[in-house]
């Protein structure tokens, strides 16, 4: 089998020393990255990029694709922890994942995301090497008509993010989809609700935003009451500490949910890890027996989108590797790299140089492991931090948050919409209005409306176009089936009661 | 004050941001010479809030009173406090610099706030604060405000 | 005794006034990290472009600090412009501009700074672009192009940035030029532009020709036209669109330098001998040659007159665009 061939050919150079090593640093380096908010992944591989051009070339790549994969697995750490998403793409980890720490859980929930992740890791380096250029070719197939019923497939998992009431997810959604407007148009070059500042030209920053309302506004919740001398109780001893068998057991769906939607979804150009998130979560829900504990600190609810958007590493590779494409910030930094070192990513790259692609592909094998190994039993070590008391927690919290939010841009303005953000949150926490539903709104809100405006663009005003075609008809009937659902339980229950009236 | 004559400034305030929303919207072309306009958007934004708005206004309204619950305002005041303590820090930041700004806003919420000891206080942010700088600053090259004393 | 001390005050003075000149007329020398300010993300081209010169000076040692990158994306170029417009007279700053920083104040309100608040310093080279078609479409030539378009007026699509970028603004140019018309689709990013062109969805796009070159090789695209003055050396046999007899003016998408207003002379004259020397030596050849750039190196009052006829010509396009024009 000509892909085994070159598997083994990958393997023996990712497991040459240099490159062990360099994996190793690397991937240690993108575990850092992703715990601190703010500090991302694309930043930390263009600042080493410099560095890289003394290596080889070969042992360049798979040290920054570790940070590249391995900041996924840290940005799970401080959401789960502290509330803090470490990466645009933890937040949804934030819902359940900082509930189960409330509940002395921390442990499993750290556990089963590196477990998750350490699967779906796995399963995307697989996609990677088995169906990388069919992929890819499939994923040429998504016209704007495609990203839109994609992107309205997202928001219909909103029904999945509400608590008692739908109409306040709705409306919550409705303000993330206004933040999300926020900027200079793409088509017109005309400025939206920008009030006159320039620096609300680019939009309004998603970190700042996800922080403020999730970090922020956690904390100004737990002022309201003088504080006791710890939050959360640990369990004790390290059999508590890992999640157990049950949980492995409970999560299996998840893996598997969480890895395909990843892979997927991180194959298409400008298709993000945060829309994997929320997709794999809201499938999760609707497919599970327990829906309405979710948001209490289900475990499967931290497994699907860890697993999501672990995956998604492995999708995003795909179109850069099989046709030069970046998908997004860290895959164009990625090209850059290997511009800068000579290569030329196209579609002749892999034929060209099979040592690069398959000792990178190799070489995620391999990071997938080390991650796991190093993470799970650190996993103790990081629960500690929630021993500390509440009076030292929060100054903590704030801390992280305004260095995270500021190293984004090293922006001050920034920093005050974190403010501003986190009192929304706490309004929002004081009056059930569920916060992913905002975050959901300002993730899909930018790409919702462009898809939109495009696919008129390519029809000519033409609004059959959306359900004309086969793909996007297929995701829009989905999204239909699950925004109907919440109204078909609701028809039932109106009808139980009926019956109990009369009866 | 009740969850519902929360849910009921809440659903004020969304239908009015509603028709603020509609009014900017207005003043954008609807429809541009190449599909919907900037004002697309937005406009049907504002429609949905006005209307979920309302349909909200309608819920609280007609909650009756045997059914609602009792949300806690009490520690309000506290939380506000707290927020006004970060916004009035995240102005300082700029002048004084990050690790004098942490510190301050530290020992105002565990001294002020949380009435435990001034000596705790500073001895927590004084800690933070060095250690964020040791990580931050020092181990991973990232900038913080830095003040008149470089830091 | 008088005239003694009157005569070594004298001397004093006549010493410390030449210290004095000695110092005010000494050369610039950076003596801490270059702040280096670029309008785009971590992997944008700008930041790529900055980060490839940065590396490039220092192989040829010819800046001894380091040139720290700052990504200050918002806006277009709107929010790193009047971020060294706030920089006012300050050293150790300078920014890398591109063909935006010169249109986007134009058409937006909020973008206070125009170039005229920046000090140029230098400009390094051009970015041409080429007319790409899938390499299975039935286009050969810009002319069969222009007649498919004549023939169905507005169904054909190009894939391409924002509704005042050279991509679209030279569709309008050539529409005009040529009596056509077909539709423009903005995508934000590169990657999806391509992606949509590969797919099918648009039929023609605008391109630069190193990304354009990898997807030739491959097989994937055809060049049709290149929008330049001269046929391209790594393209010749592809005619350029005034040979098609199509004859628009060229936009020009320059790449250079810029630093904060009030700064001094020193520091203006320490850059231009900084690029002066940079742009002689044969890895700064090999770098354009390699990237598909074409030299472009202009500076002084050459440059302001470059950016102020800029202006001018956008101002008219856009105008005639369609698009609001503010300033």
């Amino acid at each position: 089998m000509d892909a085994l061939h070159n598997l083994l050919l990958g393997f023996s150079i990712a497991l040459m020393p240099v490159n062990l090593f360099w994996c190793l640093i690397g991937v240690i380096l993108g575990t850092m990255v992703g715990v601190l908010p703010g500090l991302g992944p694309a930043a930390t591989i263009a600042m080493l990029l410099p560095l890289t051009l003394k290596m080889d070339h070969t042992t360049a790549i798979i040290a920054l694709a570790g940070i590249f994969y391995g900041a996924r697995y840290g940005g799970s750490t401080t959401s789960i922890l502290l509330n803090i998403p470490g990466e645009s793409s933890s937040v949804v980890t934030c819902l359940d994942g900082y509930q189960m720490a409330r509940q002395g859980r921390a442990g499993a929930a750290l556990g089963i995301s590196a477990i998750a992740s350490f699967v779906a890791g796995t399963v995307g380096v697989l996609g990677l090497m088995l169906i990388a250029p069919p992929l890819a070719r499939f994923a040429l197939r998504f016209a704007p008509p495609e990203y839109f019923a994609l992107m309205v497939l997202g928001l219909a998992m909103v029904v999945f993010l509400a608590g008692e009431s739908m109409v306040k997810a709705l409306l919550a959604m409705l303000v993330g989809l206004w933040i999300a407007a926020i900027g200079t148009d793409l088509f017109t070059a005309e400025s939206r609700f920008t009030f006159g500042q320039a620096k609300l030209l680019g939009g309004v920053d998603f970190i700042a935003a996800t922080v403020g309302v999730f970090a922020i506004g956690e904390v100004l919740v737990n002022l309201e009451s003088p504080s006791g001398a710890e939050i959360f109780k640990l369990a004790r001893g390290l059999r508590n500490l890992l999640p157990t068998w049950q949980d492995l057991k409970d999560c299996r769906f998840a893996f598997l949910n969480g890895s395909l939607v990843g892979f997927f979804v991180g194959a298409l150009p400008g298709a993000g890890a945060t829309v994997a998130s929320f997709m794999s979560y809201g499938i999760e829900k609707a497919f599970s027996r327990h829906p309405e504990k979710f948001g209490t600190g289900v475990i499967e609810g931290v497994a699907a989108p860890e697993g999501a958007n672990n995956a998604d590493a492995g999708g995003a590779l795909v179109p850069l590797l099989t046709l030069g494409i970046p998908g997004g910030n860290t895959t164009a930094i990625l090209l850059g790299g290997l511009i800068l070192w000579g290569y030329k990513p196209g579609p002749l790259l892999i034929q060209e140089h099979p040592e690069l692609f398959w000792g990178l592909v190799a070489s995620m094998y391999v990071g997938n492991v080390l991650l796991l190994v190093l993470n799970l039993p650190l996993v103790p070590l990081f629960a500690q931090i929630l021993r500390l008391p509440y009076y030292v927690l929060y100054p903590l919290i704030v801390g992280i948050s305004i260095v995270g939010v500021y190293s984004v841009n090293n922006s001050l303005f920034d920093v005050w919409l974190m403010g501003l953000f986190g009192l929304l949150g706490y309004l929002m926490r004081k009056l059930d209005f569920p916060a992913a539903a905002l975050i959901l709104g300002m993730v899909l809100g930018d790409s919702l409306e462009r898809a939109l405006r495009q696919s008129l663009m390519m029809s000519r005003g033409d609004i059959s176009i959306l359900v004309t075609r086969p793909i996007s008809a297929t995701l829009l009937a989905v999204a239909a089936a699950v925004l109907l659902l919440p109204l078909a339980r609701k028809v039932r229950s109106w009808r139980f009661e009926a019956i109990e009236r009369e009866g | 004050m009740s969850k519902s004559k929360g849910d009921l400034a809440a659903a004020i305030c969304l239908a009015l941001f509603g028709v603020y929303v509609i009014s900017v919207a207005a003043k954008l072309d609807y429809v541009s010479e190449v599909g919907p306009g900037p004002g697309f958007f937005p406009l049907w934004l504002g429609i949905g809030l006005v209307v979920f708005g309302a349909a909200l206004l309608g819920t609280a309204l007609s909650t009756p009173a045997a059914r609602q619950s009792a949300g806690s305002w009490k520690g309000a005041g506290r939380s506000l406090a707290g927020w006004l303590g970060l916004m009035l820090a995240v102005a300082l930041l700029g002048r004084l610099g990050f690790a004098p700004t942490f510190v301050l806003l530290t020992v105002f919420y565990i001294a002020a706030l949380d009435r435990r000891p001034l000596p705790l206080a500073f001895g927590v942010g004084i800690g933070l604060a060095v250690a964020f700088h040791l990580i931050f600053v020092l181990a991973l090259d990232v900038s913080l405000p830095a003040g008149g004393l470089g830091f | 005794m008088n005239i003694q001390l009157r005569i070594m005050a004298a001397a004093l003075a006549a010493g410390l006034s030449a210290v004095a000149q000695q110092a005010q007329s000494q050369e610039f020398r950076p003596s801490k990290q270059i702040e280096t300010v670029v309008h785009t993300g971590p992997g944008g081209g700008s930041d790529l472009f900055a980060r490839a010169i940065a590396e490039l000076l220092q192989k040829e040692k010819l800046i001894s600090q380091r040139m720290q990158v700052v990504n200050k994306p918002g806006g277009g170029p709107a929010v790193a412009m009047s971020y060294l417009a706030e920089k006012k007279g300050e050293t150790h700053t300078i920014g890398f501009f591109t063909g935006v920083w010169v249109t986007n104040p134009l058409t937006t309100t909020e973008a206070t700074v125009t170039m005229k608040d920046l000090t140029p310093i230098v400009r390094l080279v051009l970015e041409p672009a080429v007319v790409a078609v899938k390499a299975d479409s039935p286009y050969k030539t810009m002319k069969d192009f222009i007649d498919a378009a004549k023939k169905s007026p507005g169904q054909l699509r190009q894939s391409g940035g924002s509704v005042t970028s050279r991509d679209n603004l030279m569709r309008l140019l050539i529409q005009k030029a040529t009596g056509t018309q077909w539709t423009f689709i903005s995508f934000p990013s590169g990657g999806e532009r391509l992606s949509n062109l590969l797919g099918g969805h648009v039929q023609l796009m605008v391109i630069e020709p190193q990304e354009a070159g990898e997807q030739i090789r491959a097989g994937n695209l055809r060049v049709i036209a290149s929008l330049s003055e001269k046929r391209l050396p790594s393209l010749p046999g592809v005619p350029t669109i005034k040979e098609q007899g199509i004859d628009v003016p060229l936009i020009p998408q320059a790449r250079g330098v810029v630093a904060p207003p009030g700064i001094s002379r020193e520091e203006v004259q320490y850059w231009e001998g900084v690029f002066d020397r940079f742009a002689k030596t044969a890895t700064w050849k090999q770098y354009v040659e390699q990237n598909q750039f074409e030299e472009g190196y202009l500076k002084g009052p050459a440059l302001a007159k470059f950016f102020d006829d800029l202006t001018v010509q956008m101002r008219e396009v856009l105008k005639e665009a369609g698009a609001k024009v503010v300033r």
